[in-house]
């Protein structure tokens, strides 16, 4: 592409009063650009126009636009063709300084900042390209539903009335799962007061016609091999072992020898393969798979096991009527409610929702809302079966969310069913029933109860917490990382993003998300339906889906000079790379986020973007003017923020909206993600002597709010380790920092980059300034 | 032994509770919103967010047994502020109704006098005892002499004092079996739940109680407390004064009539004449207030047992106001039917005060004075 450029400064919006536009004009004029031009409300219909005759008329294909910020008027200053870079002079430039245009003392700070700017501005147009998007070869729009149950079914039938082919695998022998084993469930809508027959057998009715459907029960997924919009599945009966079943990583004690050192790559692919016997590796496809656009995993949950004597207080394992809630389904199922232990009419039952004991009200492992609203539920079997029974339902919590309050409500009218908080403390013998006794109930003390029958309310456990079930044949695992953090629910980023997984083109409804009722199931269903459709409608296209969604560009790789590190593979948190044998990475593009990851990881620096890449924003870096003692008797200080732009970005537009102030020392790059910070960025920034380095993005930890995240966990373990080479150039630990900030905490700003200047004005001017 | 923790819901009682105005005792959700919204409810261990649970989970004797119920004035504070429509001051009002009905024996009557099917047998009952003793006694002449109308000539005092005063005894005897009873229900109740530092019951200090409180009962010192229903207040201390006024009345007219042997009708410039009609007058004006509060009131449900009262106490006044009003207009047939219609308002009153809402009197004196003796805690 034949660049032409055109810089565009707008003078609205308070820029033209504060800086000196003639001078700052000056600036891309010295770079030999011959297009300048001001226009003093450039996003009206005027100066939309003035651009659009000189992409026109001169041919300009690369516009640096110095107004505001990127995040508003987009679509405004959106060329097709062109190359279009936002000099952000408003919000971080104009609106977060007072003007210094006619300062005591001569130096015109803010002048500086808005000329730095407009440099970087105009490097970054020269240093990118217009990305071209990335198709595969193959492309399959077929979607692939693991589980049949209520979730799958419903998020197959969306999916099938959107005009897409579907394929349900279930592994076991027909399909309706869990909610076809009720005698009744929870309402699903308004009034939300009674319980209803269950609802899917209608679903599964209305899925035999749709032609585009094909289910197979006895089936589950061996292998999914690929990437989104060209899976290789292999499927295969449960229980059968197979070539095609996926491999799984050395696990990590596997690798190190007694000492405790790591093997040598020989020594470790030779392990691998031993631990994987008698399965193709990941990079080989079954020749006999098919072929799949995006995957829905709606494997539900298993009831939760109780570990031996852990109930044992409430005589769970000892009493034979002591049952679970799936037992008491199952028992009701088959019609009026008897004993286990001798048949006989259970009239009066306990429902008990927390263990007690231990001082804690912590409600059955894996409970949630649901098993409360199952309680009731139960309760009310209890009623229906026996004109003259008893439900009684001892809680800690009782979760009726949404309209199910009206569920609550209309259960609390039966003058038959009791309901208290308190402590459960013992289930004991008396007769041939039971006794339960309870502290600290409402009313007012210890009280004991008769029971026929006591159920207990234990969770709902995601089937992921035993098995990958996926299994994606992806050099990271078959499974999800890290998913303990979330009880092995399948989740990557709950509040943001709830029907992502960790993995592109794999979206997750209900339970294996978290316990749901059916109602919730099936909107949820339609949730990952959506996403799934939404993968493949961008795949197809070459762009990114999410969270970058439509970003046509993807990580380029330079391999002549890979050293096959395999750091990019293990770092990039959507599993987007699989390497061979000798460790050269095999991108899939299609999974990847854009994230960039893999582009800050590389130590060789061999993969960047179209748009987006090492020399982009490391020229960026050094057009950032620093003030040597050769220009100023005292040089002003400079430090480098490198911003995340999901959070920290939009924070800073915020303070300028708010017209905060912080340092005007500070020059900010923008950065896909905390996690595609390159060090060498760092490097050059204060070997060119700037002063002071941070870095701003997401929290990380167990409760991240990271887009990608991993992203800025991974900047903080290369933080931690720049510092050894900062030491080694005699420079303190302290010029680089990383900090957290959420998007809503704007206010933070000012004190978190003052603070940081202070502490960099306490250290001093960096030694290597002016060299 | 009965162990004390061991709990075993009652339906029936629940049921009951909702036909005596108390359907909306299951949506409570023990907030406790009530018990802090109450003007009257003590500090410790307050009401009526206890009785509701208890209730609901129908343990009957957890509070029948407990005068808690009756410190409640029904103001309605409660109905109002509760955020679920529980209306506890409703489910108290029907645990009250309860309550009178389990202390009175025979308790085939108490139920008769809830039940609004049974509403003519209760009309029935005194007009057949009047016909029958009336006329085998002689005392129920059909055709009185004309002249002077004096209301003995058709229904002699002599048949009216033969029916009334063993009834009252009745009323005596029923009333102190009941309030017995519940005197050392509501004591162990006490005991039990740490209300009290009395051990023993010990009834002349009760007694003595009775007495300290009965000034704060007749200036109506709690009711007035109330915020929601204040006008309530005006019309109960009507209607109570003025059945004290017409009580005082009686008295001085039986004294009258056995001691100093004038008949009646008594002048109008007698004094004892004008505390009768003044009181007559109240009791009409207080039993209209009372509907219309009734009516007005969104929050509060009434039911059968508050109309048959508000209707006993309107009756009772307007046929009595009537009867004097028709004497001096000369009406004989009128004025004295008029009459016979009120003595069978002034039976029910009586004969069936143990049983209907009325006998709150004396529960609710007797709870008050023990939350005085038993230093409620």
């Amino acid at each position: 592409m034949n660049k032409k450029y055109g810089v565009y400064i707008c003078t609205g919006c308070g820029i033209g009063e504060a800086l000196d536009i003639d001078k700052l004009s000056g600036v891309p004029k010295e770079e030999g650009i011959g297009i300048v031009k001001t226009h003093p409300f450039l996003c009206s219909k005027e100066g939309v126009e003035l651009l659009k005759q000189d992409i026109a008329g001169e041919g300009v294909n690369a516009l640096v636009i110095a107004a505001c910020s990127r995040r508003v008027n987009f679509d405004i200053f959106r060329f097709d063709g062109c190359i279009v870079d936002r000099v952000n002079l408003r919000e971080q430039v104009v609106w977060t300084h007072p003007s210094t245009k006619n300062a005591e003392g001569g130096i015109d700070h803010i002048q500086m900042m808005a000329e730095d700017y407009l440099k970087m501005g105009v490097i970054k147009t020269q240093k990118i390209t217009l990305p071209e998007p990335y198709k595969l070869d193959a492309f399959c729009r077929k979607i692939l539903v693991i589980g049949g149950g209520i979730a799958g079914i419903s998020a197959a039938l969306d999916a099938a009335k959107a005009g897409y082919e579907v394929t349900i695998v279930e592994k076991e022998s027909s399909i309706g799962g869990y909610a076809a084993k009720v005698r009744k469930q929870l309402p699903v809508e308004n009034p939300f007061e009674n319980i209803i027959p269950p609802v899917i057998s209608a679903k599964i009715k209305e899925l035999e016609s749709f032609s585009n459907i094909t289910v197979k029960t006895n089936t589950v997924v061996a292998r999914i091999a690929g990437q989104p919009g060209d899976f290789t599945v292999t499927l295969k009966k449960p229980g059968d072992k197979i070539e095609f079943d996926v491999p799984f990583p050395l696990p990590a004690e596997m690798k190190v020898d007694e000492t405790g050192k790591e093997y040598d790559k020989e020594k470790l692919i030779e392990l691998y393969k031993e631990y994987n016997q008698g399965r193709v590796d990941i990079l080989s496809f079954d020749p006999n798979g098919e072929k799949f656009g995006a995957v829905i995993l709606a494997a539900g949950w298993r009831p939760y096991k109780a570990k031996e004597n852990e109930f044992a207080h409430l005589g769970f394992g000892t009493i034979p009527d002591v049952v679970t809630n799936v037992q008491f389904e199952e028992l009701a199922v088959k019609g009026k409610i008897t004993r286990p232990s001798d048949g006989k009419e259970a009239k009066s039952v306990v429902f008990i929702q927390s263990p007690g004991q231990g001082g804690n009200d912590n409600d059955f492992s894996f409970c949630g809302s649901v098993t409360s609203m199952v309680s009731l539920k139960q309760a009310k079997y209890v009623r229906e079966d026996y004109s003259d029974s008893k439900a009684y339902i001892f809680y800690q919590h009782m979760r009726t969310p949404g309209l199910m309050e009206n569920f609550y409500k209309s259960l609390q009218q039966d003058a038959g069913i009791f309901l208290t908080k308190g402590e459960v403390v013992s289930v004991s013998k008396n007769g041939d029933g039971m006794i339960v006794e309870a502290d600290n109930t409402l009313l007012g003390e210890k009280i004991k109860v008769k029971a026929d029958m006591v159920v207990l309310a234990t969770g709902m456990v995601p089937v992921t917490a035993d098995d990958p079930v996926i299994n994606l044949a992806y050099r990271q695992g078959p499974g999800f990382r890290d998913i303990a953090l979330f009880d092995n629910y399948t989740d990557s980023n709950f509040i943001c993003f709830p029907y992502e997984t960790q993995r592109t083109g794999v979206y997750a409804a209900g339970c294996i998300r978290r316990s749901m009722t059916m109602e919730e199931t099936i909107e949820d269903s339609a949730g990952a339906a959506l996403k799934a459709i939404q993968c493949i409608e961008s795949s197809n296209r070459g762009v990114s889906v999410h969270p970058r969604s439509g970003d046509m560009t993807f990580p380029d790789f330079f391999f002549q000079r890979c050293t096959q590190c395999k750091r990019c593979t293990e770092e990039c948190p959507f599993g987007a790379l699989d390497d061979d044998e000798k460790g050269t990475p095999k991108p899939n593009p299609t999974r990847c986020r854009r994230c960039g990851t893999c582009m800050g990881a590389c130590p060789e620096r061999i993969i960047g973007f179209a748009d987006y890449n090492i020399d982009s924003v490391g020229s960026m870096v050094k057009a950032i003017g620093v003030p040597s003692e050769n220009d100023f008797d005292e040089p002003p200080l400079r430090i480098l923020g490198i911003v995340c732009e999901n959070d920290a970005y939009p924070a800073l537009d915020m303070a300028g909206m708010n017209r905060l102030t912080y340092p005007h020392i500070v020059r900010f790059v923008p950065v896909r993600c905390l996690g595609s910070t390159n060090v060498i960025w760092i490097k050059d920034a204060l070997s060119q002597g700037m002063d002071g380095v941070f870095l701003l993005g997401c929290k990380h930890g167990d409760d991240y709010q990271c887009h990608f995240v991993k992203g800025s966990e991974l900047a903080s373990i290369r933080m931690k380790k720049i510092g050894e080479a900062l030491q080694s150039l005699a420079l303190e630990n302290e010029r680089v920092a990383q900090f957290e900030v959420a998007i809503d905490e704007y206010d933070k700003i000012p004190k978190i980059i003052g603070d940081f200047v202070d502490i960099i004005e306490g250290l001093g001017p960096n030694p290597f300034k002016g060299f | 032994m009965t162990d004390k923790y061991l709990i075993e819901p009652d339906v029936n009682f629940i049921n009951d509770v909702a036909g005596l105005g108390g359907d909306t005792l299951k949506k409570c959700f023990q907030c406790a919103t009530c018990s802090v919204v109450c003007p009257i409810s003590p500090d410790t261990k307050p009401f009526p967010r206890k009785e509701m649970i208890a209730a609901s989970w129908g343990l009957k004797d957890r509070v029948i047994k407990n005068a808690d119920i009756w410190l409640c004035h029904n103001c309605g504070d409660c109905s109002t502020k509760c955020p679920r429509g529980a209306r506890p001051g409703d489910v108290l009002g029907a645990l009250r109704s309860i309550a009178i009905s389990e202390y009175a024996v025979p308790k085939g009557l108490g139920k008769m006098v809830n039940d609004p099917k049974k509403l003519p047998i209760l009309i029935l009952i005194p007009a057949i005892i009047f016909i029958v003793l009336g006329l085998a006694t002689g005392f129920l002449n059909f055709s009185p002499e004309p002249g002077k109308i004096a209301h003995t000539k058709f229904f002699s005092t002599w048949l009216v004092d033969m029916i009334f005063v063993p009834l009252s005894l009745w009323v005596v005897v029923i009333f102190g079996m009941g309030v017995k009873k519940f005197l050392n229900d509501i004591h162990q109740d006490a005991v039990s739940n740490g209300k009290t530092n009395k051990k023993e019951l010990d009834i002349k200090e009760f007694l003595s109680s009775i007495v300290k409180v009965l000034p704060m009962i007749l200036k109506h010192e709690k009711f007035n407390k109330c915020v929601e229903n204040k006008e309530r207040s005006t019309a109960h201390m009507m209607v109570l004064f003025s059945f004290l006024g017409l009580a005082v009345v009686t008295g001085v007219f039986f004294v009258y009539l056995y001691i100093l042997h004038v008949e009646g009708p008594y002048a109008q410039i007698n004094p004892v004449k004008w505390l009768a009609n003044i009181s007559g007058i109240a009791l009409i004006a207080g039993g209209f207030l009372m509907i219309q509060s009734r009516m007005n009131n969104k929050d509060q449900v009434t039911s059968y047992k508050d109309w048959y009262l508000i209707g006993l106490v309107l009756g009772l006044g307007l046929t009595g106001m009537l009867t004097e009003i028709t004497r001096l207009a000369h009406l004989a047939g009128v004025s004295y039917a008029l009459y016979f219609i009120h003595l069978i308002f002034v039976f029910n009153l009586f004969a069936f005060l143990p049983f209907s809402k009325l006998a709150h009197f004396v529960y609710r004196t007797v709870a008050l004075g023990y939350a005085e003796y038993s230093n409620r805690q």
